[in-house]
């Protein structure tokens, strides 16, 4: 049977990709961003996922205002980075996992979330910086990722209990599926980040290490986090933290944790970076 | 833990200094503004674009004051008239513009000053993550 194994959390910040393109990570700006990865990109060589169920939101690439669908599911075979304005990144093509990718998408339907099925999608720096930063430049991705994207541009987002809730209903679906597959939710986006308005800039350092603790341990304490307060504390764009809470509630009652990193700034964002294994 | 009142729950959104929540108000009145943003993507749109803005607007239903805002470059204008920052990101993307350079307008900081503030740690929330509660 499938199984969730570990669970990573990692900034998406564009300018991270950015840098790892133009090979820009040896400048002193970004060294601290980086060595906070390099643990993980060891751990993963050894560890080796089947499939990375990737938690991200789309940043005005794939889904404009025509289509704002608040949980949607990647079921095709093979994802395209998308042209952010730039040119797509010169990255692999993230390889999808269909039959898991559908087995998960009926699972939660009939678990009650209604999720949004997508074929074709072009993936934007919120899907691909994570890769970037976890795996390093390689000619190929070496796992099967299903995107799973959240709106969080449009108000309201879901809520991060509904976010929990559906990380839960995630891990039912992954353990009745009859394939032995090594399974990891990621959750991406954050920390706290503002780039919109005179309050463009706020950082919250304390918060940010407030949540990153929040998260090992067996409390559920989180997924109470209301809406306006990751407004008032960790920026406008903070909000993106809520994906962080569909890979916590993927991983059951406990965690420790592997690995944490975090770091500021990169660009606009503070950087968080966190790897849970679920303790049974 | 469900939200049962949607009224007290966007008016908190407008107690927060200086940040414009993209509600669905904001959704509606800004339409047309971002989906012309989006228009942007694909090089033959941003050459057009380029080449004339005043003939490229005249394309789109925007009102008078989002397409002077527009002209202007004035983003905390645009997210008041209903711009969401991703979709107004295709605007400064195509004058070759970063976000850092871009967001720093919005502060009235120069980007210099504002790349500095960063580096130093980012904006405190310090007195302003409540409007009304001054905390």
């Amino acid at each position: 049977m499938a199984r969730i194994t570990h669970g990573l959390a990692s900034s998406h910040i564009p300018a991270i990709g950015v840098a790892m393109d133009l090979g820009k990570t040896g400048e002193a700006y970004w060294q601290p961003v980086f060595a906070g990865y390099q643990w993980t990109r060891q751990w993963l060589a050894e560890t080796r996922p089947d499939v990375i169920i990737l938690v991200y939101n789309d940043h005005a690439s794939a889904f404009d205002m025509k289509l704002i669908p608040t949980f949607a599911i990647g079921c095709g075979e093979r994802f395209q980075p998308a042209d952010e304005g730039w040119g797509p990144r010169p990255v692999p093509d993230v390889i999808g996992h269909p039959d898991l990718a559908w087995h998960i998408a009926q699972s939660l339907i009939l678990d009650e979330f209604d999720m949004t099925i997508i074929n074709e999608l072009r993936v934007d720096h919120g899907l691909t910086v994570p890769l970037s930063a976890c795996f390093g430049q390689l000619p190929q991705w070496p796992a099967k990722v299903i995107p799973l994207a959240v709106n969080v541009v449009t108000y309201p987002p879901p809520s991060g209990n509904r976010c929990w809730a559906l990380g839960e209903a995630i891990a039912r679906a992954v353990a009745s599926f009859r394939e032995d597959l090594n399974v990891q939710v990621w959750g991406t986006g954050g920390m706290s980040h503002q780039i919109q308005g005179p309050r463009a800039g706020l950082i919250n350092r304390e918060w940010d290490n407030r949540f990153l603790d929040g998260l090992v341990g067996d409390s559920d304490h989180l997924r109470h986090i209301p809406h306006i307060e990751y407004l008032r504390e960790a920026g406008s764009e903070g909000i993106e933290l809520v994906m962080w809470l569909i890979m916590r509630g993927a991983l059951g009652r406990a965690t420790r944790a592997l690995h944490r990193h975090y770091h500021v700034p990169a660009s606009n964002t503070a950087v968080g970076h966190i790897i849970l294994e679920p303790l049974s | 833990m469900s939200i049962t009142d949607i009224h007290a729950y966007l008016a908190e959104f407008d107690d927060i200094p200086g940040t414009r929540v993209y509600t669905a108000a904001r959704a509606r009145q800004g339409y047309h503004l971002n989906q012309f943003c989006m228009s942007l993507m694909t090089p033959e749109n941003r050459a057009r674009w380029k080449a004339d803005e005043d003939a490229y607007l005249a394309d789109w239903p925007l009102s008078a004051a989002q397409k002077a805002a527009v002209k202007a470059r004035d983003y905390n204008l645009l997210l008041d008239l209903g711009g969401n920052i991703y979709f107004l990101a295709k605007i400064f993307s195509t004058d070759g513009l970063s976000f850092v350079q871009a967001v720093s307008t919005m502060t009235g900081m120069s980007v210099a000053d504002y790349q500095a503030m960063m580096i130093a740690g980012g904006r405190s929330p310090q007195g302003v993550r409540s409007i009304k509660g001054g905390y």
